[in-house]
């Protein structure tokens, strides 16, 4: 088991932060596209899905080459369970109030919200809290 | 390293790389959007709704627009005449002299409502404007004209397809 248990937190690392940067690409591509899906949620303030639009994917793409290159770890790991929380907030409202949108998660095109989805950002969100709070470091940058 | 460095460190990136990148998309594709979502205009009176409803349109492309719209499967209509097509079309793109059977193929096809693109040879032929109209009196409501046409497609290396029956 100790020995099986940093390659699980390798293997953990690589798949989250692949995840992530997958998610990130379309939107980096079509900002104007991923700000529909956004203000499609009716839960941004009007205006602000753009600046979201803009900003989040690359943070994405960040967290995600963090995590599988090894590079602020603990940084990359808090910031993807604070988004993966967000996430499944966001869903679990456009859920429960029926809304029949595309989740705009960007893992694959025309994902609906839905129970679903929300599971899954769980097990990604167990992933990330798993990475943080791992007892042996390896394939990571000191500083 | 502190984990709030860490944070602040990919926030402040990201917001920077994020920034920059949307304001150089900007510039070189179009592609990048204002920092905030603007409303959409509110119509207020019915009438005025339906005027723009109801408007039929004609509007020009350019090369690039022609490109992305035949990404996008937009029907294209070869307003040129039927001597011209041996040397090919733009792929899918179909012609017919009868405008009365053209009229009836693009109906079928896409019905009256949405848009294609129509084009001849360059910029001087003008029979895509003469086409467009025409088209327009018969009651198709968005069409548009690819100005730079065949010679535009052609020299931009773009793929054409040949009828070898023709």
């Amino acid at each position: 088991m100790t020995k099986i248990y940093p390659i699980f937190i390798l293997i953990t690392r690589i798949l989250l932060g692949l995840i992530f940067i997958i998610a990130s690409i379309d939107k980096i591509i079509d900002p104007a596209g991923f700000a529909r899906d956004i203000s499609n949620y009716h839960f941004v303030p009007f205006g602000f899905e753009n600046i979201i639009a803009i900003i989040l994917p690359w943070l994405e793409l960040f967290i995600g080459l963090g995590l599988i290159l090894g590079i602020m770890v603990d940084g990359a790991s808090v910031i993807s369970g604070i988004l993966l929380v967000l996430f499944i907030i966001l869903i679990f409202q456009a859920t429960i109030r029926g809304f029949n949108i595309d989740c705009g998660c960007g893992l694959k095109e025309g994902e609906l919200v839905g129970w679903r989805k929300i599971f899954e950002d769980l097990i990604f969100l167990f992933g990330a809290y798993f990475i943080w709070n791992r007892k042996v470091k390896i394939f990571e940058f000191k500083y | 390293m502190t984990l709030t460095k860490e944070i602040t460190l990919y926030i402040v990136s990201s917001i920077i790389i994020g920034l920059s990148f949307n304001l150089g998309r900007g510039w070189v594709d179009g592609a990048g959007i204002s920092l905030l979502a603007k409303e959409l205009k509110i119509v207020s009176d019915s009438e005025q709704a339906f005027a723009i409803l109801s408007d039929p349109r004609v509007s020009i492309i350019d090369l690039q627009s022609a490109i992305e719209f035949h990404e996008k499967e937009i029907l294209f209509v070869d307003a040129r005449a039927e001597e011209y097509l041996y040397e090919g079309v733009i792929p899918g793109a179909i012609s017919n002299d009868d405008i009365e059977a053209l009229s009836d193929e693009i109906s079928d096809l896409i019905g009256y409502n949405k848009g294609f693109v129509v084009y001849c040879s360059d910029d001087d032929c003008g029979s895509s404007e003469d086409l467009a109209y025409e088209l327009q009196e018969r009651g198709f409501m968005n069409i548009f004209v690819f100005k730079g046409g065949w010679k535009e497609w052609t020299d931009a290396k773009m793929t054409i397809e040949v009828n070898i029956d023709d």
